[in-house]
């Protein structure tokens, strides 16, 4: 940083070192050094006193000498030439009696990070290799590592790794530790140290010794071991598990990614050692430094990737205290969905409807959107909290929950009536763009059953003009056509309008290239056009609905205990892998063939019964009782999901959106086919007798289509036949 | 691990101090520290891992300094952060305040510091007591004689230097309990933790062999065994001295050690269980829009009568716009923290089973404020002395010595709040 009267100080200081007097006395030479290296810590250029400095350095005070080092270091890269006058007294001093003198010189002899000194280094460092004193061996040692990093394409001497090789028998811990690090650095290209069976077990032996850091590198270059047999892997396994337990959380997790290598091939162990791992992981939550809470809390979440009951009854440690940093508490809150059991679920909801008021914004839509993830599985419950927030009249909160009823609806349709009804009235409140994007998905797909919608939409299209995002625009313009189709009488004079000023005055190009899109395929025919724009309504996967299901620990045990899991994003959040939001569907009118499409083509707002099940008996009775009127389907659909998951989960997912099962073959079974039944709502009545009956066999006949696809994978075809009877 | 460099910034971002141990990543990629951090903290997302292009800066702050680590690796995190922790308790162990001036003072020790806890990126040596040895802060007065080697670098004690002595040999034990409270606004505790710590001033002569015997019940607790009573604590995270032989703990539960010299930590615990809230608060806020708050608090001690406790200190929330305040209380004073926005109510001695009002009145602006507040939480401070909560006790010290002297040991308990939280209403 150039700073003012900067070249006055330098002169004045040069004028000062090169004083004889002040030379003479080793008080006020040492003074003017410190006075140096204050100005260059405080970002002065005094680069120009290299030469007075390089004479200061042959002195007999450690202290001087350390300060002069430090100078020498930082300005070596822009002196090369006068750095040679250096050399010799750092060489003079690698002969010191002194072990400390010893070791100050070889370590700044290799911190002058310059190449041509390469040839006067080497010898003072293979001697330092033998010094009796273990301070100077540790510099020696990691001395070799920064040679080779200075020139990595010359080839390192054989003499030299193998003296290294020797040292890892070195009786102080850290020149053993040191050796590894050196070794790992000279040897990258053949793929870091070599691991065998002798060093590793002598490894593991002294591992009692070193200091955490040591103890975490030697754990994490043994992940390259692999054992020879299982006994010997047990016998590491189980000298590992005081390690497991350790209270350092980065031994621990060292610990823990290793044990996880080690038995890429027995799942149950790593299972295992996850479960032990729980105390100390939990443990680190609770550390005093954030920092370290926050990694915990990171990692937890890659572990309950693999085994999501881990934590079940512990939720109440990832409640969030008051002073946390948001970041922190968006992690907890992440957590805490994770965590969610019938048990537990009204506390977490109410800890969770505390923090949706948070004064940190991003952590109440945290807070908001985790109630939302729940609410796929507690509908009622979540709903019920997020219209009560809808009541604070909060723009912000407003805007999160519409769009987290948004992403709820998408995955859970059965929701619909109770997020209509909760949205109605709230387009005041919403001032940005995603909020309203969100709104008007809602109010386009679910126009028949909001009564005010067409007044809503006048409104949005009144103020169009100054409406500044792009994606709200286009929005609209769906919205309102879907509108059109279901409310035509209402809808068309705006619809007209907005296609008006869309198509003539709107400047962006996407705007009105839509809306001339929608204008045409209005001249194609109502029909045309539904089949376009009513496209789904919620997500095919059925995914979501069985719960994420538990990952293989390797899916993300290379990354354990590195940086990865601390990226925002990092860990796959739910709404990522099934596709996210159904705004994405909005744009992508092409034909599907799937089933949710298919249904609803057919009886266009079907909605199935929320009203308690329909016992076997009792559906069957019912079925009887109507004997006419029904519509056969039959569908072949490709399904990589339900292909992998068990009968059990197949029926627990299909109960979530009030599908009975009636009857299964066993598994294992070719065809394996199950039989389903449900029934619709009424609008009337609640009494179910008034609805739809539907019957349904699902049919797998075994056969597999190798779909060469980038990955490759299986998939089953499962034939879907249904019966549909209307009273 | 392998951190590149190591910076210790200003609140501004200024460099005060740095050091390059690797010279892979370049010293000025530090400049974009601050406007990350500006740009993060405005985004309402500040974290402690930031990235520029492929080079990460992992940083923590102290008082008023940011300390930070560069590396352009995939290292690991719990590394590098344990790590900068280290270097703020070595710092604070040499200028008992860290903070910016004590660096700008200290910048002579602070250079020799950062060269022996790292080296290329690696940490080498880092504990304190070892540090100190050899680096004095007396180098300042130049002493040309001491080049001594300090006996702890090659020594089989690593933490305790050979040659001590006392005139009057004494150890202090400290024996001291914080418990962290979370409690609902409908007064449900939520969650409720132990944690502790045994705390040694060591001044012994020689090499003293220590034996230290705790009751069973916590012994017990120790390992986890369950005893007849079925009502057994079972301890987390417990963690000693590197001086403790462990393998003889696992072996008969004994605690030998040889300790270091001075202050020392001798072990760690945590308690993870349902204690009953020392101090029960019950409060009552009462906003009325536009014109004033009524508080009422009920301070209640869930404690033994024989034992008191100090210097308790309730600290409610009122909203920033208060104003003109009226108290009254039973006991103890209260006060108002405008620029805290917490009344704080203090009573000096608080024996067990009593109870204790206090009553205050703000008045509110007519005006509303539009601010968003949170809802913070009422938090209390306190300590009880010659009390845990564990029931942890000091059975014995045994001090053994070659040369046979005598020594006493004192025998210190005290609990203390530690995060105490209850939350409120309004």
């Amino acid at each position: 940083m150039p700073y003012i009267g900067s070249e006055d100080t330098v002169r004045d200081l040069r004028r000062v070192l090169s004083n004889p007097n002040v030379q003479s006395d080793q008080l006020r030479y040492r003074n003017t050094i410190l006075k140096v290296i204050r100005a260059m810590s405080q970002g002065v250029d005094v680069s120009g006193l290299f030469s007075e400095m390089v004479k200061a350095c042959a002195t007999v005070d450690i202290v001087q000498k350390k300060l002069v080092y430090v100078f020498l270091c930082s300005y070596a890269t822009l002196n090369p030439e006068l750095s040679l006058l250096v050399i010799n007294t750092l060489r003079k001093d690698c002969q010191d009696p002194n072990p400390m003198v010893r070791s100050l010189a070889l370590r700044n002899m290799t911190n002058l990070r310059l190449p041509s000194l390469v040839e006067y280094v080497e010898q003072p460092l293979t001697a330092g290799l033998r010094d009796r004193a273990a301070c100077v061996r540790r510099v020696a040692v990691l001395g070799w590592a920064k040679l080779h990093n200075l020139q990595t394409n010359s080839e390192i001497d054989a003499a030299v790794v193998n003296e290294l090789y020797s040292l890892l028998r070195d009786p102080d811990p850290v020149v053993m530790v040191n050796c590894l690090r050196a070794l790992e650095e000279i040897l990258r290209e053949e793929g870091g140290v070599a691991i065998n069976k002798p060093i590793t077990h002598h490894l593991l032996n002294r591992l009692k010794e070193c200091d955490i850091w040591g103890q975490c590198e030697v754990l994490r270059i043994l992940q390259r071991y692999r054992p020879q047999s299982e006994d010997e892997l047990f016998n590491i396994l189980s000298l590992l598990d005081v390690s497991l337990i350790s209270p350092h959380p980065p031994v621990m997790a060292a610990t823990l990614s290793l044990f996880l290598s080690l038995c890429s091939g027995l799942p149950a162990v790593g299972l295992a050692a996850l479960e032990r791992v729980r105390g100390p992981l939990l443990a680190a939550c609770g550390n005093t430094s954030r920092e370290m809470q926050f990694t915990a809390l990171c990692h937890i979440q890659l572990l309950l990737r693999s085994l999501p009951g881990l934590m079940g009854e512990h939720y109440k440690r990832f409640f969030c205290g008051y002073a946390e940093p948001a970041y922190i508490k968006q992690r907890k809150i992440e957590v805490l969905v994770e965590l969610v059991n019938d048990d537990n679920v009204a506390i977490l909801l109410d800890e969770l409807r505390g923090y949706c008021t948070d004064v940190n914004i991003s952590t109440a839509h945290a807070a908001i959107s985790a109630i939302g993830r729940i609410g796929r599985s507690y509908s009622d419950k979540c709903l019920e909290i997020l219209t009560e927030l809808l009541g604070l009249k909060q723009e912000h909160i407003t805007s999160a929950v519409v769009q987290t009823m948004r992403d709820l609806v998408w995955v859970c349709p059965q929701c619909s009536r109770t997020v209509c009804s909760a949205v109605e009235g709230c387009e005041a409140e919403i001032q940005d763009s995603q909020g309203r994007h969100a709104l008007l998905w809602l109010l386009g797909v679910y126009g028949e059953q909001v009564s005010s919608v067409p007044y809503t939409l006048e409104v949005f299209i009144d103020g169009v003009r100054s409406e500044a995002s792009v994606g709200v625009k286009m929005e609209l313009l769906t919205a309102t056509v879907r509108l059109f189709l279901c409310r035509p009488a209402e809808t068309q004079d705006m619809l007209g309008r907005l296609l008006h000023y869309c198509i003539e005055e709107e400047t962006n190009m996407c705007v009105s290239d839509q809306a001339l899109l929608y204008y045409r395929l209005l001249h194609c025919g109502i029909e045309e056009t539904r089949k376009v724009l009513q496209c789904r309504r919620s997500d095919p996967s059925l995914g979501v609905l069985i719960g994420r299901p538990a990952e293989p620990i390797n899916q993300w045990s290379y990354i354990f205990n590195t940086l990865e899991p601390l990226r925002p994003g990092a860990i796959e959040t739910e709404s990522a892998t099934i596709g996210g939001s159904p705004e994405h569907m909005t744009f992508d009118p092409k034909p599907n063939n799937d089933l949710s499409d298919t249904l609803s083509y057919s009886f266009a707002p079907l909605s199935l019964s929320l009203s308690p099940a329909l016992s076997p008996e009792e559906f069957e009775d019912l079925w009887l009782q109507q004997q006419e009127n029904y519509v056969y389907m039959e569908e072949h659909v490709q399904c990589p999901t339900i292909f992998r998951c068990s009968p059990q989960s197949l029926q627990a997912a299909m109960q979530l959106v009030n599908i009975q099962t009636l009857a299964f073959t066993p598994p294992h079974t070719l065809p394996w086919r199950v039989y389903l039944y449900t029934n619709t709502q009424n609008k009337h009545s609640a009494d179910t007798c008034h609805g739809t009956l539907i019957l349904g066999e699902l049919l797998y006949t075994g056969e597999e289509i190798q779909k060469k696809s980038k990955d490759e994978e299986n998939v089953g075809v499962f034939t879907y036949i249904f019966l549909a009877r209307r009273n | 691990m392998s951190a590149s460099a190591i910076f210790v910034l200003d609140l501004k971002g200024k460099v005060l101090i740095c050091r390059n141990y690797k010279g892979d990543v370049d010293m000025a990629e530090i400049d974009h520290f601050m406007s990350l951090l500006m740009q993060h903290e405005e985004e309402g997302l500040i974290c402690p891992v930031m990235a520029h292009g492929n080079v990460h800066f992992m940083w923590i702050k102290h008082s008023n300094l940011y300390l930070v680590a560069t590396t352009n690796k995939n290292s690991n995190a719990s590394l590098v952060y344990s790590f900068l922790y280290k270097l703020v308790e070595v710092f604070t162990e040499y200028f008992k305040e860290l903070e910016e001036e004590s660096i700008q003072d200290n910048f002579v020790v602070v250079y020799e510091l950062l060269d022996e806890l790292m080296d290329f990126g690696f940490p080498q040596t880092t504990d304190s007591k070892i540090l100190q040895e050899y680096i004095t802060q007396e180098g300042a007065k130049l002493e040309v004689a001491k080049t001594k080697v300090p006996t702890t670098v090659t020594n089989a004690v690593s933490w305790r230097s050979e040659g001590i002595k006392y005139k009057k040999n004494e150890v202090f034990i400290d024996v001291i309990e914080s418990i962290n409270v979370l409690v609902n606004a409908n007064g449900s505790v939520m969650s409720s933790d132990i944690v502790g710590s045994i705390k040694l001033k060591t001044m012994l002569s020689g090499m003293p062999e220590l034996r230290l015997g705790l009751n069973d019940r916590v012994l017990f607790a120790l390992t986890g065994w369950s005893g007849d009573k079925g009502k057994t604590v079972v301890m987390e995270d417990v963690k000693f001295h590197q001086c403790v032989r462990l393998s003889r703990f696992e072996s008969d539960r004994t605690i030998s050690f040889i300790p270091p010299d001075g202050e020392s930590e001798l072990m760690s615990y945590r308690i993870n269980t349902h204690v009953k809230p020392l101090i029960w608060i019950e409060s009552v806020i009462e906003k009325f829009s536009h014109s004033r708050v009524e508080i009422m608090v009920k301070a209640k001690g869930q404690f033994k009568k024989q034992s008191v406790a100090n210097n308790v200190e309730v600290r409610v929330p009122v909203p920033s716009d208060a104003d003109s305040p009226k108290f009254k209380t039973s006991t103890g004073h209260a006060k108002y923290v405008p620029e805290k926005n917490l009344v704080v109510w203090t009573i000096k001695s608080f024996p067990g089973g009593k109870e204790f009002l206090m009553r205050a009145h703000f008045g509110l602006p007519s005006v509303e404020n539009d601010e968003a507040e949170g809802k913070p939480p009422i938090t209390v401070k306190f300590e009880i002395p010659y009390f845990t909560v564990s029931g942890i006790q000091v059975r014995y010290m045994k001090i053994i010595e070659k040369s046979g002297y005598q020594a006493l040991p004192w025998v210190r308990y005290i609990t203390q709040s530690g995060d105490y939280q209850l939350r409120t209403n309004v």
